[in-house]
């Protein structure tokens, strides 16, 4: 069961280079043919710098920095017992290919709630994401349920 | 350049484009774990789901998700959306077709909250969610 005295800890803040390759491998798996997500000049003619990372991006960072295992570790969660309740996105800014992220992790709330098929703890995660020049650009919070 | 899209041409009640995606197959699964880099064996290894009582695997809700994120950026650009949210509500497999729709719920000046549903062809619902976007006004 997840662990309620972590409740506001915060993680060490990690830092992820975005790669256009990876982009492009997100929208081509999910089916998105938008050519602002693949295609340079696409992308500048529609108002942007340059391809712009698509709208769940940073799922990828999550889960190959090894932060969602972390997390779970951390707070003694059982893997093969949660599921994925929530996710939320909060978009300040772009990410382009080239920007270098720093995500610091935090866990903003533990609770237990009784279901039909039983206790559950749910958990709530935030990750702020700022760039190389230290803006902000995006907030994540992501909501995990465990079956006990 | 694609057609501008202004606040003021937006009412509350308004659809969004439907976005029907071809049927979930295998191997999208294997490229969205490579992709997102969540290999949670329920979402790769059949016997992993029959062990569990699931029958079989199951897509990532992640890549749920992105099917209503894209639906979301086919209707409104990009660089508009403020926030993205959704509740993961129901299971998605392989052979699932998964339909998208939105409807605008809010507008107050240039801001519009539109809610999103993905469902599969039975009419179940696989994901929730609404997002909010700020759009240029004339």
């Amino acid at each position: 069961m997840a662990d309620k005295s972590l409740i506001g800890i915060e993680f060490p803040a990690f830092t992820w280079e975005v790669e256009r390759g990876k982009m492009h491998e997100l929208v081509q798996a999910i089916g998105d043919p938008n050519p602002i997500y693949s295609d340079k000049e696409a992308a500048i003619q529609e108002g942007y710098k340059d391809v712009v990372a698509p709208p769940t991006f940073v799922t990828i960072p999550a889960f190959w920095s090894g932060i969602s295992t972390v997390v779970l570790k951390a707070l003694k969660i059982d893997y093969a017992r949660i599921l994925h309740g929530e996710e939320r996105y909060e978009y300040y800014q772009e990410i382009y290919p080239g920007d270098t992220l720093t995500v610091k992790a935090r866990i903003v709330d533990i609770k237990t709630k009784s279901g039909k098929s039983g206790d559950m703890d749910i958990v709530t995660r935030e990750c702020l994401h700022t760039n190389q020049r230290n803006e902000p650009v995006l907030k994540s919070i992501t909501v995990t349920v465990e079956r006990k | 350049m694609a057609q501008e899209i202004y606040s003021n041409d937006i009412e509350v009640g308004d659809v969004m484009p439907v976005l029907v995606k071809a049927p979930i197959d295998k191997v999208q699964l294997v490229k969205y774990a490579g992709a997102s880099g969540d290999f949670n064996p329920l979402h790769l290894d059949p016997d992993v789901g029959k062990a569990v009582g699931l029958g079989g695997t199951i897509a990532h809700g992640m890549l749920i998700m992105g099917f209503v994120g894209q639906a979301m950026t086919n209707g409104i650009p990009k660089k508009y959306i403020k926030k993205f949210g959704v509740r993961f509500a129901g299971m998605t497999r392989p052979g699932d077709v998964v339909t998208v729709t939105g409807v605008v719920k809010e507008k107050s000046g240039n801001r519009i909250v539109c809610d999103l549903e993905a469902k599969n062809q039975n009419g179940t619902l696989l994901i929730g969610g609404s997002f909010e976007a700020a759009l240029p006004s004339r």
